[in-house]
């Protein structure tokens, strides 16, 4: 990666939040660095809201049949087919992350993203199917 | 965070930062752990159950199977981990004061705790049913 100057530092910009969205001067990577944080927000939210969904098995068996009744209307198969890109993405940049950190591929890092995001890609879209289908 | 864009190798990370070289590789682990992880999870509750979903005695079959119920803690304990350690890494980003960075690490440490022990209170109560 090339250096750039402090004030368009994407690891540590001067306003870090707005810097996830400010579009301008964008590459690859600090793209992917912002879509790797939401998703990891996303996850991390998902993680509380699964433990409290499943303290429903603790109200019985009537309790967890409302939930997968609930679980299973097309609003929420949807929801599950965002949560699995929300896994893969973060998953599949994390991969990526770890190994040029480890110092493996860091020179080849853009084209680690896209062989690591087309299967990914792949794999959303047969979960997508086994999601409705199943 | 300065780990997760930098092509910096960790080693020399680890040796420069100390505990923030040692916490990137703790993150990367946990990472690269829970894809296995995760993965089977996924399969194992959703993919392969029809419907998508175990219904309540699949539920309570599967974790009385003691491997299971030992994968399913681990997995508890690394996405904990895992997660609290994520929030931090944003939290660095914020550029905040020494003190309220404390605080927020501290915050951070209650919640991985509060979420842990209400997940093993969960899986342990469940195993009894």
């Amino acid at each position: 990666m090339t250096d750039t100057p402090l004030h368009h530092d994407p690891v540590r910009p001067r306003r870090p939040l707005q810097a996830w969205f400010d579009v301008r001067r964008r590459r690859l990577g600090s793209w992917a660095f912002a879509l790797n944080r939401l998703t990891g927000l996303g996850l991390t939210l998902y993680l509380f809201l699964h433990l409290f969904v499943l303290s429903n098995l603790l109200r019985g068996e009537a309790g967890w049949n409302d939930f997968l009744r609930l679980a299973r209307t097309p609003l929420f198969l949807a929801l599950d087919v965002i949560l699995i890109f929300g896994i893969l993405y973060h998953g599949l940049n994390g991969i990526r992350v770890a190994l040029v950190g480890m110092g493996v591929g860091a020179r080849q890092h853009r084209r680690l993203f896209w062989a690591l995001m087309v299967p990914g890609l792949a794999l959303l879209a047969i979960s997508a199917w086994l999601v409705f289908t199943k | 965070m300065a780990g997760l864009t930098s092509t910096q190798p960790v080693t020399e990370r680890a040796g420069r930062g100390g505990l923030a070289g040692a916490l990137w590789l703790v993150q990367a682990i946990s990472g690269l752990l829970l894809v296995a992880l995760l993965l089977l999870h996924m399969i194992a509750h959703h993919f392969v159950v029809e419907g998508g979903l175990r219904d309540y005695q699949q539920v309570l079959d599967y974790v009385a199977n003691p491997v299971i119920f030992f994968l399913e803690v681990v997995f508890l304990v690394v996405v904990t981990a895992h997660a609290m350690l994520g929030l931090r890494a944003i939290a660095l980003d914020m550029n905040l004061k020494a003190a309220t960075q404390r605080a927020v690490d501290w915050l951070l440490v209650v919640v991985g705790a509060v979420a842990l022990g209400y997940g093993l209170y969960l899986a342990v109560a469940l195993q009894r049913l």
